[in-house]
């Protein structure tokens, strides 16, 4: 009632925001990460998390899915571990008992663990077509043995070869290292993975396609789109303070997921990303790398037409911001008319 | 010739001819100052660049010291030598020209191709019609980047044919063309050949920028304002570090010009060549990778150019973006609930020194005058008369200065109650750290606030300062008035929610006035009324007291509604301003407080800041009233405590030896993702970890709110029960970076134990508390947890610390801009309508419950 509700206009909303997520950050924790409970997918947490998120980083150091079964195999335990089964990924690690190797001919030989296949439902004959596939390997199936010979000669390469052959992947989705089975509140199955790869999710069978979902920033970027991204970034964000017992209004994380992404692609907080890539001369000098910038100003001609906030600071002018945005406007013709009272 | 205000800055090169041009003198002489102590013409400090000694004027300008702002100088090398900034620059030049005919290598067909997006981005970025001397790229670096990348690999020249051999630099300065060196006077001559159209189509403005200006054939040097020499007590001389450089420079200089007019032989002139090209490096940026730290008689490394500008400490970080002011206060705070949440207690002493101007005009001269008669403190300290001269009133000069007073003067009275000064603590790390407080002069020598307006600054009163500044203009008096009292920022910025409220001693006064069964006698009711200023009674109950509930309801608005549970569980009902049942708890009124957003909602800022200051007044005189002390007897250990204790303790150790156990057998099963001896030590933290809580929850069981020590913890008025659980009965598993301590010597902890033991004592279990003490392992143990969550903190606020500087780089340019949309300086729009709805982020919470 007191106040008006609408935002004033010339708000310094961002500052606002920087600080309504900077300010409780003494309060976060720096343990970068955690496992609620055992069973569970380790994730990065806190202000680690954070500072991730905001820096834009390529790849998330814990990348984590969330992926929603469907009708037909949300209730039933087995239904649902199938399709677990379907997504985590198989090496061929997984499925041997041992193996043998021979440096020299470049050959070697698996030995299949009846056990571990028939769990995966794998036969000895997919693996070896599999394997085959794979750059100068060729494989064939000899009862539980698959024999597999590759092209190099130098004991160096055979030996790479071999570590890549141990660690393909035969069955699964790729990237999705481990899952984990949980249940939600209506008593429906739901799958965590740790590592992330939608679009391979994306192709198996029995999951709730539309909701799919990631902590990888990029790799929904690429798949989904600009906007998921600016959404994911935000949730994440409000997530991870979330989970500090600390709130922080939707409105201030938007802000700083649309501020990184309005140009169409992700852009860091930072040196190399919103901050660095100013218009302003002065803002960037004052920011980081100094000399740099004014040297590549020189050269390059630039000019500063003082526009944001540092740089007016800095030589000392009204800011564009708040109620330095405002300016009174005043008739001269006008001002003539008002009598001075003597 | 002043500029008015300045609208744009344009970054460009000095050339040689420019440099002479602003020169005031060619300086040639290496020694600065002759016997008598005057400064010796032709030196690095000759008067023509400016004076600095009071007694002596400037040869360029005639002014003195004061008023002279100093001339530039230059000395021209006899040699060029690199600018080692621009090493990087120079050398994409010339991996992209032809080593020959100093064109671009690109075959004209190429350049054709890319001339049209070049022009258009130039027109797109500046505008058409615009006037601009030559094209002007955004970004340049970035676009001409990849052009340039793509032409250091080009073999033959596509003008002339001419082979191109690799160019190498070797840093900081030094070029190579296939293991010959190329000197700074070919590179200049190779430059000057570059034309104008081909730099622009590297992105360089040849307006600029000519790249044979980045090969220094005149130095300028900065008049000696920029570098003042200090007189030590000893009555020596101590030159700045520019000038110490600036003297090596020209005698390196002197020296080669000297051998070059004797003919001394090749090898000398290079090796003085070299050198004057490390003197002007280090000249320049005294941090060039590659090269040694030019150091000072006591190995102090210089502080040259670079240095000067860089970092924290830089001209553009500590002296630019952030400057020295005065009107400003400083001292050590302390707590006064008498004071409102809007109100500062002011020192008279502070009082006395800081002033704010009374502008005189025809309407308030008289006003301005009787404060001009005054002797005694409230009056006025200076004048500043229409001319600008500031002049200290005195005794002396009163009457005169009364006398000659007009509209127009401008007068410094001494603060008084009622003016506005902005509050401070630091670290500023948001807007509610800086507030507006209405002055309040007090005896005493503290600033004073109250506690519940310390709440956003994260102030306590263990000897925090905190400052004080007075805003001088008008503006800033009513911006100051208008949107930064405490009383219009109760709600937080961030989500919504109160940022103050009640803590600690008014929770539990709060408590003991509201809970049940709680009366008064009249002589105590209106003791509690009275600090408050309410002179009506409550009614009285059938046993002739009053009820610690109806006294409360005296101080809150009239009409409130408003239902809560509290933290004991019970309802608490506010019906039509009466508290009718149940107690105010911290959950209501204490942080986040619901109770205190609703009357802020409902009755705004004014009753919201006279609610707190009652509330804190009132149940300060009820804590005293009733008194709350707790004792080391309430943590003894009872017998009932000691055998709990002793039971989970026991549990413990035997749920610990079980996984110990089956680990051993091998029963123990990986969990997926780890190694058997990962799962083990996962299992056991959580079964150590939680002993604490078994025992918090056998406590709350137990203790009854007759313990005042649990009564404390449980209305949460100070300390918790996991306190409780520490002092009485185990302080339980330590942790070092989120796991049982494990490290130390090999394989344990302490020699205390065998290598390899797992077990909950040799890995940070302590079944102490702290009424029994510790054993030495044990002390030993929690030392590292200590030591642990000490180093997490400080390295926490550090790490935080610069998250929030670069997020307040990067948004401090966006703005709510006219239409309601967010746009950052060069006019992107960053969203179409502030956070979806437009609202106020202070009011998010109220717009959400709507």
């Amino acid at each position: 009632m007191a106040k008006d509700m609408k935002v004033a206009r010339g708000e310094a909303v961002g500052v606002v925001a920087a600080q309504s997520i900077g300010e409780p950050g003494t309060q976060m924790v720096l343990r970068s990460f955690h496992s609620a409970g055992i069973a569970s997918v380790i994730t990065t947490t806190g202000l680690p998390r954070i500072i991730e998120i905001v820096d834009a980083r390529k790849k998330p150091k814990f990348p984590m899915m969330e992926i929603r079964l469907d009708k037909s195999t949300s209730k039933s335990y087995e239904k649902a571990k199938e399709v677990w089964k379907r997504i985590e990924e198989v090496k061929v690690s997984g499925v041997i008992d041992g193996f043998e190797e021979n440096l020299k001919s470049g050959t070697m030989a698996l030995h299949l663990s009846k056990e571990k296949t028939a769990q995966h439902g794998i036969t000895g004959r997919t693996i070896a077509s599999r394997l085959s596939k794979l750059e100068g390997v060729s494989a064939d199936q000899d009862g539980d043995e698959i024999r597999v010979k590759v092209k190099d000669k130098d004991t160096k390469s055979i030996r790479t070869r071999f570590v890549k052959v141990l660690n393909s992947v035969i069955a699964g989705v790729p990237g999705i290292q481990k899952v984990v089975m949980q249940t939600n509140d209506n008593n429906e199955f739901y799958l965590t993975t740790s590592g992330s790869n939608i679009e391979g999710v994306l192709s198996v069978d029995g999951i709730e396609k539309d909701e799919v979902y990631s902590n990888d920033i990029f790799e929904v970027l690429r798949v989904y789109g600009i906007e998921a991204a600016r959404n994911l970034i935000a949730n994440e964000l409000q997530k991870t303070i979330n989970e500090e017992g600390i709130t922080v209004g939707f409105r201030h994380l938007g802000l700083v997921a649309d501020a990184m992404t309005h140009t169409g692609v992700i852009k860091s907080v930072g040196r190399h990303g919103i901050a660095g890539e100013k218009e302003s001369v002065f803002a960037r000098a004052a920011y980081e790398e100094t000399v740099k910038h004014f040297t590549n100003a020189s050269v390059f001609g630039e000019t500063d037409m003082l526009k944001g906030v540092a740089e007016n600071i800095l030589i000392g002018k009204q800011i564009g911001v708040g109620t330095g945005r405002v300016h009174l406007a005043i008739k001269k013709e006008e001002l003539k008319k008002i009598k001075r009272k003597d | 010739m002043q500029a008015e205000s300045i609208d744009g800055v344009k970054f460009t090169t000095l050339s040689p001819e420019l440099i002479k041009h602003m020169s005031v003198a060619k300086l040639i002489v290496s020694d600065t100052y002759n016997e008598d102590g005057y400064p010796i013409d032709g030196g690095v400090v000759d008067q023509r660049l400016g004076v600095i000694d009071p007694g002596l004027k400037c040869k360029t300008c005639g002014g003195r010291a004061k008023s002279c702002p100093g001339h530039f100088g230059h000395i021209e090398l006899v040699r060029p030598v690199i600018h080692p900034e621009f090493a990087k620059t120079i050398y994409l030049l010339l991996q992209s020209t032809c080593e020959k005919c100093h064109r671009i290598l690109m075959s004209e067909s190429q350049i054709a191709e890319i001339r049209p997006a070049i022009e258009e981005f130039v027109k797109e970025e500046v505008g058409e019609g615009t006037e601009v001397e030559a094209p002007i790229m955004k970004e340049p670096e970035k676009k001409a980047g990849p052009i340039m990348k793509r032409l250091k690999s080009v073999k033959k020249c596509p003008h002339c044919d001419a082979p191109q051999r690799k160019i190498k630099l070797e840093r900081p300065t030094f070029f190579y063309m296939e293991g010959n060196r190329i000197r700074p006077d070919e590179i200049r001559d190779w430059l000057s050949k570059i034309s104008n159209d081909d730099l622009s189509l590297m992105g360089i403005d040849p307006i600029a920028t000519r790249p044979e200006w980045l090969v220094i054939t005149a130095l300028l040097v900065p008049p000696v304002n920029m570098r003042p020499s200090i007189t030590l007590e000893s009555g020596e001389r101590s030159e700045d570090d520019l000038t110490h450089k600036l003297v090596d420079i020209m005698r390196i200089n002197q020296r080669l010009s000297q051998d070059i007019d004797a003919g001394a032989p090749q090898i000398i002139i290079d090796d003085l060549w070299e050198l004057l090209q490390y003197q002007v490096t280090t000249y320049f940026n005294n941090e060039t990778p590659g090269i040694p730290v030019a150091r000072h008689r006591s190995t102090r490394p210089l502080k040259t150019l670079a240095q000067r500008l860089k970092g924290k400490e830089g001209r553009l970080r500590y002296n630019l973006s952030g400057k020295r002011v005065n009107f400003s206060a400083r001292t050590v705070i302390c707590s006064d609930a008498r004071l409102t949440i809007n109100q500062v207690g002011v020192p008279r002493r502070i009082a006395e020194n800081l002033t704010v101007p009374i502008y005189t005009t025809q309407w308030n001269i008289e006003l301005a005058r009787d404060y001009l008669k005054r002797t005694e403190y409230p009056m006025v300290l200076n004048i500043i008369s229409k001319d600008g001269i500031r002049k200290r009133v005195t005794e002396v000069n009163r009457e005169e200065l009364i006398k000659s007073l007009v509209p127009g003067f401008v007068l410094e009275r001494q603060l008084i109650d009622g003016d506005l000064a902005l509050f401070n603590r630091q670290p500023t790390l948001h807007r509610l750290s800086v507030m507006a407080h209405v002055v309040k002069v007090l005896p005493g020598k503290t600033l004073r606030l109250n506690t519940s307006a310390a709440v956003p600054y994260n102030a306590d009163f263990d000897g925090d300062e905190m400052n004080l500044h007075v805003p001088q203009s008008i503006e800033a008096q009513a911006e100051a008035r208008h949107l930064m009292q405490p009383k219009d920022l109760i709600l937080s910025p961030r989500d919504g929610r109160p940022v103050m409220f009640t803590e600690e001693d008014q929770i539990a006064g709060l408590y003991m006035l509201t809970r049940d069964g709680a009366y008064f006698t009249k002589e105590e009711a209106s003791i509690m009324l009275s600090s408050v200023m309410v002179y009506d009674m409550p009614k009285r109950e059938k046993n002739g007291l009053y009820s610690g509930k109806a006294i409360f309801s005296m101080i809150l608005p009239k009409g409130l509604s408003y239902t809560a549970t509290s933290n004991l569980g019970e309802k608490t009902v506010i019906k039509d301003g009466e508290l009718a049942a149940g107690t105010v708890s911290e959950n209501i009124i204490g942080i986040g407080g619901p109770l205190i957003a609703e009357i802020f909602e409902k009755y705004g800022p004014d009753a919201s800041a006279k609610f707190l200051h009652d509330v804190s007044n009132i149940a300060v005189r009820s804590a005293y009233m009733s008194g709350l002390t707790i004792s080391i007897r309430d943590y003894y250990e009872t017998e009932q405590i000691r055998k709990e204790k002793e039971r989970i303790i026991n549990e413990a150790d035997e749920k610990a030896a079980a996984l110990m156990e089956s680990y051993k057998q091998g029963k123990l099963e990986a969990l997926p993702g780890y190694t058997r001896r990962e799962t083990l030590e996962l299992e056991l933290r959580v079964q150590l970890d939680i002993a604490r809580e078994i025992a918090a929850k056998f406590l709350m069981k137990t203790l009854t709110p007759e313990n005042n020590a649990y009564l404390m913890a449980m209305i949460k008025a100070k300390g918790n029960i996991v306190f409780f659980v520490m002092i009485s009965m185990l302080l339980g598993q330590q942790s070092v970076r989120g796991r049982r301590p494990s490290r130390g010597y090999n394989g344990r902890i302490l020699t205390y134990f065998k290598r390899n033991d797992r077990r909950p004592e040799a890995r940070g279990f302590i079944r102490s508390c702290f009424i029994e003490g510790l054993s030495p392992p044990e002390l030993y143990m929690h030392a590292m947890g200590a030591r642990d969550s000490a180093m997490t903190k400080s390295l926490i606020t550090a790490v935080s610390g610069y998250m929030q500087r670069r997020l307040i780089n990067a948004l401090q340019d966006l703005y709510v801009a006219d239409d309601g949309s967010v746009k950052d300086a060069s006019g992107a729009l960053i969203e179409t309508i502030y956070g979806g709805d437009g609202i106020d982020p202070t009011m998010q919470m109220v717009a959400g419950k709507k």
